[in-house]
């Protein structure tokens, strides 16, 4: 498949899409323009934005939480830090596996946290280098300081935390927003392709219509604290169009 | 005849259940059938049917699927309801078996991916 899955139209269009289901669910996203400059009419440039308060514990050392928990070497202890915290050793064994995902209800205890409100931003711009949506964000206390990228950590999912931090090229790194010119935080998009590939490819054997960047927001939206309402799903596809006689 | 909550359906064993949890609440006991499929080149699980407690959270479920394949650290799961959505980790299977369940069961799609890395 030399071509991309997403081009520049079809992002518009499935944002305008997410757009207006965004609205019907009121959940806050809105579509930004910015035009080309003289000579360069027809090039605006779009994107959705939405704003968010949240009230996260900001774990003031994030990355020494994570390493001390991932000193564990168990694979299962990776995915589930806070589990340590029994004093269990994490072991596949089946038996275990019930001891452990009763411990794995164990929410985040990181220690010294704080909790405070901040306002999240997030922007779905499109990479015409990967030609997938990237996302950007950026957080801020309510006096208006912004967050550093330590403290941003501590509002990914614990699920993703570790992964994240393992992979230098495909982590939050810092950048310029490429349309506003202001530091912000960037999903980097080098593994969209790999992992909405398998998808789209499920989507082909099966004629049902998927909204790419909605697929990828679903995805990539619960790394970095944004939810995704379940609705945005049972809008597009109510129970009653699914096909029940999927062969096994 | 099965007049529990258990799956009705008989297979040559007995159907694999993931391990209750204590602290859930009867209504979260309750357990639904799920159905997992495999996307792309992702090792296939052998036993594909599970009863499921309705509490259980995706992030739960994609941890269990995780261990079940050995998967490693760096590859991260992603669970995909119809096929194009991915639900919260947060969200629990007995709500997405109520949006998207047909047939007495929910189908859910599976996919390893070095996302991240």
């Amino acid at each position: 498949m030399s071509c991309p899955a997403l081009d520049e139209p079809g992002f518009h269009a499935c944002c305008q899409l997410l757009l207006q289901q965004s609205e019907q669910l009121g959940d806050g996203w809105s579509w930004l323009e910015l035009g080309g400059g003289p000579g360069e009419e027809g090039s605006e440039v779009g994107y959705l934005k939405k704003t968010v308060l949240r009230s996260v514990a900001v774990d003031s050392n994030p990355v020494q939480t994570q390493e001390a928990s991932g000193s564990e070497t168990e694979q299962t202890s990776i995915l589930q830090p806070e589990a340590q915290d029994t004093g269990e050793p994490a072991s596949l064994n089946a038996d275990d596996l019930n001891d452990y995902i009763k411990d794995e209800d164990a929410v985040c205890t990181a220690v010294d946290i704080n909790s405070q409100v901040l306002q999240y931003e997030y922007h779905i711009l499109y990479s015409c280098s990967y030609s997938t949506p990237v996302l950007y964000f950026r957080a801020f206390t309510m006096e208006g300081r912004s967050l550093t990228l330590q403290e941003v950590w501590s509002s990914i999912h614990p699920n993703y935390r570790l992964c994240l931090q393992n992979s230098p090229l495909t982590t939050i790194t810092q950048q310029e927003h490429p349309l506003l010119g202001q530091p912000f935080f960037m999903l980097h998009p080098c593994k969209t392709e790999e992992f909405m590939r398998p998808l789209l490819q499920a989507s082909h054997d099966q004629p049902r219509p998927v909204n790419y960047v909605l697929s990828w927001l679903s995805v990539v939206g619960p790394v970095v604290g944004l939810d995704i309402p379940l609705k945005y799903c049972t809008l597009l596809h109510p129970a009653s169009s699914l096909s029940s006689a999927e062969p096994d | 005849m099965s007049d529990n909550a258990e799956s009705p359906t008989e297979t040559q064993k007995e159907e694999p259940q993931l391990p209750s949890d204590d602290s859930t609440t009867n209504e979260e006991k309750k357990k639904i059938d799920v159905l997992l499929k495999a996307v792309g080149d992702t090792p296939i699980m052998k036993t594909k049917k599970w009863a499921v407690d309705r509490g259980r959270t995706v992030q739960s479920l994609a941890q269990f699927i995780s261990r079940f394949l050995k998967l490693d650290a760096s590859e991260q799961l992603f669970i995909y309801v119809n096929q194009s959505f991915a639900p919260s980790p947060d969200q629990d299977v007995g709500v997405l078996f109520d949006c998207f369940g047909s047939d007495g069961k929910l189908i859910l799609h599976y996919c390893k991916s070095q996302a991240w890395g």
